[in-house]
């Protein structure tokens, strides 16, 4: 029996996929430094609060930090939405997804700003 | 109903049975289960972190926790699950300009080589300073 099926990519819309290969163009980026600068390059080097807050010190590495946590979000947030809409019963509530994964996202930017705080202000 | 059916959706002779997946399923299979597990880690990275921000004490034995073998291999677990979603999302890309869709599963190979050179890179890096002895600290 053949199912009707509406394409995902469809039923998420244009700007969706756009912003989601946007995001996903600045994230290889954004986390290859991330990784490579904070991770790779320094191998157990003892992590302390001061460290942290020295290198925060630098408003490129807010920025950075901070726009990595955007994007992450909308990145994630709008890949799990595409999932969503691959079931029907999803794509029928279409309004309350959007509404609760956008409270959802913004909810966790203002979570992580916040646990950032300490560390920039020290 | 249908489309809510597991076995309709997961069963022998749904697509998504393990023999009847070729390669392009795989990858989409496997994209969107590393993509679903990267957001599951945001949410536990928050968490972490803002039990680290509570005070310097805190900071300190978390950070301990962190350099833990076991920690540090889920780690390098994680950093394969974003190389992985990266080098399949690039694939993805090329497809969106038109660019090797008839060639799809030379692609994906070509993809998943350069994938395994980073995640040996990183096995290497962790390994050479004692993933397994977690004595660096």
């Amino acid at each position: 029996m053949a199912e009707q099926r509406i394409a995902t990519s469809k039923v998420a819309g244009t700007w969706a996929w756009f912003l989601q290969r946007l995001s996903a163009g600045l994230l290889v980026i954004l986390l290859a430094t991330h990784i490579f600068l904070d991770h790779y390059a320094q191998v157990g080097a003892d992590i302390t609060v001061s460290w942290v807050h020295e290198r925060l010190g630098q408003v490129l590495y807010i920025a950075v930090d901070y726009s990595m946590l955007a994007l992450v979000l909308f990145h994630g947030l709008n890949g799990t939405r595409t999932v969503l809409f691959d079931f029907e019963m999803f794509v029928k509530r279409r309004k309350a997804v959007d509404i609760g994964l956008w409270i959802l996202g913004i909810a966790m930017l203002v979570w992580g700003i916040v646990i950032l705080w300490p560390f920039i202000h020290g | 109903m249908k489309m809510s059916s597991f076995k309709w959706l997961f069963g022998r002779n749904s697509e998504f049975w393990p023999t009847n997946m070729k390669t392009g399923m795989w990858a989409w299979v496997g994209h969107r289960l590393t993509g679903l597990l990267l957001v599951v880690y945001v949410f536990l990275h928050l968490s972490f972190l803002s039990q680290a921000s509570i005070g310097s004490k805190n900071f300190a034995d978390l950070m301990k926790v962190t350099a833990e073998p076991a920690f540090v291999f889920m780690d390098f677990l994680l950093v394969c699950a974003v190389i992985y979603h990266a080098m399949n999302g690039f694939r993805v890309v090329l497809f969106d300009m038109g660019i090797g869709i008839r060639r799809q599963k030379q692609v994906f190979w070509i993809m998943m080589a350069i994938a395994a050179v980073l995640v040996v890179g990183a096995f290497y890096v962790l390994f050479s300073h004692g993933l397994f002895d977690g004595a660096w600290f």
